[in-house]
């Protein structure tokens, strides 16, 4: 683990009601540099949160008091601050509806703390980046060069349709994040075509041909199964 | 189970007999009942013997009414013809003038011991049947609250050890990236984290197994891309089966095919799992992928000793172990494959390749091919 290089250390509320998961993140984040409060329930959760302010959010689905859905979407009627969702296997649906609810992202317990770390952190750099968006993308061999609709890989530019296109502007904005299916469908397609999923099969599968060094195990376009897709920067 | 589940159910390993069918089957005759059907007819004479010093022999047929109606409270149905039968004898032989004979005078007589008998035998069949329907109303209830305890109890008992396992491994995870660990210390922390790990997996196929057991899992088909299933469901275990060479064999122009993504992904999962624990490492393990006449098939093969062949059909049932298994495993994992392939309406099988080794195969509809938008460049 390695100490945040920033100055002044992020502020992390944790809303979650076993008070071991609550020990385990607060001595990973402390140990990470953060600065962390928490809240054994969804009530308490939203008045921490509302106190005072946080650059991020890591909430528990599973709350004995309000559910942690119902948490999100109290919080997103005032606040923008990113939240990270924690939740358990065979949730899909739950995970679904927080990320449509606008949860950030989620970490499926049990988690890996450098997993759940490079999540914060690819959050809290998207919230720090806000809507301003920077002319030229690059991850890995990946250039994308927004002013002249110019894709390159490894130096070599890349014929992209217009919907291909759409489709990986739409995942570079959201970098980091999870999209779901619906949403992704919303944007590129429009809300008539939210259930035709094969659309974003098809094109998914092109775009990774194109960018992917190795289609087969994509390192960029990562799947999310039976919640959507994962554009990974680094 | 509920709903559109429940056919595709009855053949699956995790709902062959239910409790129910097994508790309600009827029960072999219970001689004992007659022995007591008889205990009473006498003990009712005697009585009756006695009483009829005060009482008229008409009267005396009600006594031996009462006593049916009691004793259909306590046994079936054949007692019931049986002490209906032998109290009206008993009546016409014992108390019906003259006594001590058969002989039955006057036609009211005769009628009274027609109607005596047929009421006799209505009335102790209405209470038997009575009863034996409350008893079934009973057992059903019980049966319905020991299931729904046991799985409310699976539940808590799974969330319980969620939550510790999560913290095991996160806290050795943590531990483990810790820098100045002296090397004892960081293979130490590597072994908590695996052990973790491997309790995570039983809890999570106790949980599906509990979950198909009670019908929770109502698959939610769409559109896939079989090349990344495979990819998915590889790069979920690739921990497991690091000590293989794997080879993925897809065939040409995979379709889009509508599945389920993570339940398939879980099945093809836990076969990979098993191929990687039930072979020496080294040996390598083949995934291959490719469209049969209307079925999609994903094959998981391996060379390491293969199954026994007697037990093909019966290693997906539940809790089943092959004989010459390694020790260790739940004998889950492939029940939950089966219960997770037939929720979907497809097929799993299980053989022995020619050349050693074992091969597990899903076969899945492929329906039509969905529509998709043209564009070109």
């Amino acid at each position: 683990m390695t100490a945040a290089t920033t100055e002044t250390p992020i502020s992390a509320l944790l809303i979650d009601d076993e008070p071991q998961i609550l020990r385990l993140l607060t001595i990973t984040l402390e140990a990470n540099g953060y600065r962390v409060a928490t809240a054994a329930s969804g009530q308490e959760g939203i008045a921490a949160a509302a106190q005072r302010r946080h650059d991020i959010i890591i909430l528990d689905l599973g709350l004995p008091d309000l559910n942690g859905i119902a948490v999100l979407k109290q919080l997103r009627e005032w606040t923008q601050t990113p939240v990270i969702i924690l939740t358990v296997q065979d949730e899909e649906a739950d995970k679904i509806e927080a990320l449509d609810s606008g949860a950030d992202d989620f970490i499926t317990k049990p988690f890996n703390t450098g997993e759940l770390l490079a999540r914060l952190r690819a959050s809290l750099r998207r919230a720090d980046r806000g809507r301003a968006e920077e002319p030229v993308f690059r991850a890995g061999n990946l250039a994308v060069d927004f002013s002249r609709r110019r894709v390159t890989r490894v130096g070599q530019p890349v014929k992209l349709t217009a919907t291909e296109y759409a489709l990986l502007r739409l995942f570079i904005q959201h970098a980091g994040k999870v999209l779901t299916h619906r949403h992704i469908l919303r944007e590129i397609w429009g809300p008539e075509h939210e259930q035709h999923t094969q659309y974003l099969r098809v094109y998914v599968t092109r775009l990774r041909e194109k960018l992917e060094a190795d289609p087969a195990s994509p390192a960029l376009l990562l799947t999310e199964p039976g919640v959507g897709y994962r554009f990974v920067e680094a | 189970m509920s709903g559109t589940m429940a056919p595709r159910h009855e053949k699956s390993a995790l709902n062959a007999g239910t409790g129910a069918q097994r508790i309600l089957a009827p029960q072999g005759i219970c001689w004992g009942h007659y022995e007591v059907a008889f205990g009473a007819f006498v003990a009712v004479s005697l009585l009756n013997l006695w009483l009829q010093k005060w009482i008229g022999y008409q009267a005396i047929a009600l006594v031996y009414l009462l006593a049916i109606v009691l004793l259909a409270l306590f046994v079936g149905r054949g007692p019931i013809l049986f002490s209906a039968a032998l109290t009206a004898i008993g009546w016409s032989f014992l108390f019906d003038p003259p006594p001590y004979s058969f002989h039955i005078a006057g036609s009211y007589d005769k009628m009274m011991l027609v109607t005596y008998f047929v009421v006799a035998l209505t009335v102790g069949q209405l209470t038997t049947r009575l009863r034996a329907q409350r008893e079934a109303e009973i057992k059903a209830k019980l049966l319905l609250e020991s299931e729904r305890l046991g799985r409310t109890l699976l539940n808590s008992v799974s969330h319980e050890f969620r939550t510790p396992i999560a913290t095991i491994i996160g806290a050795a995870e943590g531990l483990r990236a810790t820098a100045g660990l002296s090397a004892v210390q960081e293979n130490l922390a590597t072994e908590i984290e695996s052990a973790g790990a491997r309790l995570n997996r039983v809890v999570q196929n106790l949980l599906s197994a509990s979950r198909l057991q009670s019908g929770q899992v109502q698959p939610n088909p769409d559109w896939c891309d079989v090349a990344d299933l495979l990819g998915t469901a590889l790069r979920d275990v690739e921990n497991l089966t690091a000590g293989h060479p794997i080879e993925v064999r897809k065939g040409p122009d995979l379709p889009l095919v509508k599945l389920d993504f993570v339940l398939m992904q879980q099945a093809l999962g836990n076969l990979l799992t098993n191929a990687a624990v039930h072979t020496p490492p080294g040996t390598p393990i083949e995934v291959g992928a490719r469209i049969e006449g209307p079925d999609l098939v994903l094959e998981v093969s391996d060379r390491g000793p293969g199954l026994p062949a007697d037990q093909l059909e019966r290693i997906f049932d539940l809790f089943h172990r092959a004989p010459t298994a390694k020790p260790g495993g739940t004998g889950l994992g492939l029940a939950i494959v089966k219960g997770f392939i037939e929720a979907q309406g497809g097929r799993v099988l299980a053989a022995n390749r020619p050349g050693g080794g074992a091969l597990f195969a899903i076969r899945m509809p492929a329906a039509d091919a969905p529509d998709l938008p043209e564009e070109t460049l």
